[in-house]
């Protein structure tokens, strides 16, 4: 009963954050995002539809659409990544230096970790790849949360909305896909439990900061004389800077 | 189990710092821009560190402290002693704050460069925490042993602020002014 109610709750709200969104013309904006919400929301109906008619099946079904799922989250980081940086160019070449090195590096040692482990059985192996796949995610996220914070990168209502429930599902998948693949361990059956209702409160996180089109921090206003005026002193002061250096080092003794 | 940690402390880290993303959003709302008057004032304080480090190194100058011995009673040693250590420890302080104040501008004012360069910003990151361990390190030395026994770390002290002006004098020179939000204008974002 808890479980259907959890579930149904869970597609309820996936449906209200589309709807919204649709409605706030929040889609346009982020396309990514939703495809993901569409995509999960599927899922959703297609486990509950095994669980009623063939619950044998459910686990490896399960284990299949869950490497699904964290593969399509990944749009969200990439949604993330776009609309954050929208006005900082400066640190877009850094983020992607950092996003792309620590990809790299933890793909590498996903397939080198599946070539000696070798493939013993199809749903175990969808599992330990999804496991990984969300521990690489989990790292991105962890490089752009560090970025944001370091250069103090200015977030709309939305977009944080969107980076605040994704990064507490992660976060709190990733220390519990840690515990679950841990043998014996009996604190990560009461996490496993727990993880629908995070589920749930990262829906409602979405659902509240998605239900209107909030405005996204602008870059600075324009003005033309002072533009003028400003462009023209820094050129100077750098060109005296410049001259003063150059004439230091040739009085210098 | 050695393997479980750093995914745990992974996934407690994102918890962090999205927890940190949300009260930065918060004190955003109080923020300002960075204005022409702040590009102004951060040159003028990079000046006057660079002016200050040249008389500073006399605080610590050993010949000061030899003629004080050679020419002054107990009374006066002592007293010279107090009033350099003093001196020492407000001077450290005081670059510590400054060179935190221009590190602060510096990322403020990475939205508004024309060249940003990933290997000197880490590079950057680095050297701050060093600076920040060694101006540590040198208050509890001057505090413990003095001004005039410390000659290599103040040495280490002073060209690590001389780095982090320069760095930052470079950084000035490549800001987009056209970026810069106008002292006239409303400071609020």
């Amino acid at each position: 009963m808890d479980t259907n109610l959890i579930w149904w709750s869970a597609i309820a709200l996936e449906t209200v954050v589309f709807f919204r969104g649709l409605k706030a013309a929040l889609l346009r904006k982020y396309p990514l995002f939703y495809a993901y919400i569409i995509c999960v929301f599927l899922i959703e109906l297609l486990r509950f539809s095994c669980h009623e008619v063939a619950p044998d099946f459910y686990q490896a079904f399960y284990w299949h659409t869950e490497l699904v799922t964290v593969v399509t989250s990944y749009a969200v980081i990439f949604e993330i990544l776009r609309g954050s940086l929208r006005h900082n160019p400066a640190v877009i070449r850094l983020a992607r230096t950092l996003v792309l090195s620590v990809f790299v590096l933890t793909g590498t040692y996903v397939a080198s970790d599946m070539l000696h482990g070798g493939f013993e059985s199809l749903p175990g192996v969808t599992a330990e790849l999804g496991r990984d796949l969300r521990y690489v995610e989990g790292a991105l996220l962890l490089v752009m949360l560090w970025l944001f914070g370091r250069y103090r990168i200015s977030f709309g209502r939305n977009l944080l909305g969107l980076a605040i429930g994704y990064s507490l599902l992660v976060g709190l998948d990733v220390i519990n896909l840690a515990l679950l693949f841990l043998p014996g361990n009996e604190f990560s059956i009461g996490l496993r439990k727990s993880l629908p209702i995070t589920y749930l409160i990262t829906l409602s996180i979405w659902c509240a900061s998605l239900w209107s089109s909030q405005p996204e921090p602008l870059p600075p206003p324009e003005s033309a004389i002072d533009r003028d005026y400003a462009l023209l002193a820094a050129k100077t002061r750098a060109a005296l800077a410049h001259l003063s250096t150059r004439a230091g080092r040739t009085l210098r003794p | 189990m050695s393997g479980l940690i750093p995914i745990v402390l992974l996934g407690i880290l994102i918890l962090i710092f999205s927890g940190r993303l949300l009260v930065q959003w918060s004190r955003k709302n109080r923020a300002r821009l960075v204005t022409i008057e702040d590009y102004s004032n951060a040159r003028t304080a990079l000046d006057s560190v660079f002016a200050e480090t040249a008389a500073i190194r006399r605080i610590f100058a050993n010949e000061d402290m030899e003629f004080i011995s050679q020419a002054g009673t107990d009374d006066v040693q002592r007293f010279f002693l107090k009033e350099r250590k003093r001196l020492a420890i407000q001077w450290v302080r005081m670059t510590r704050n400054q060179v935190a104040h221009l590190i602060d501008l510096h990322l403020k004012l990475a939205s508004y460069t024309y060249d940003p360069n990933p290997r000197s910003e880490i590079r950057l990151t680095v050297n701050y925490l060093c600076f920040i361990l060694a101006s540590s390190g040198l208050l509890i030395l001057l505090w413990l042993f003095g001004p005039f026994k410390m000659v290599r770390v103040v040495a280490y002290t002073v060209r690590a602020a001389e780095y982090f002006c320069s760095v930052f004098s470079l950084r000035l020179e490549k800001i987009n002014p056209v970026k810069l939000a106008s002292a006239r204008e409303p400071r609020s974002v």
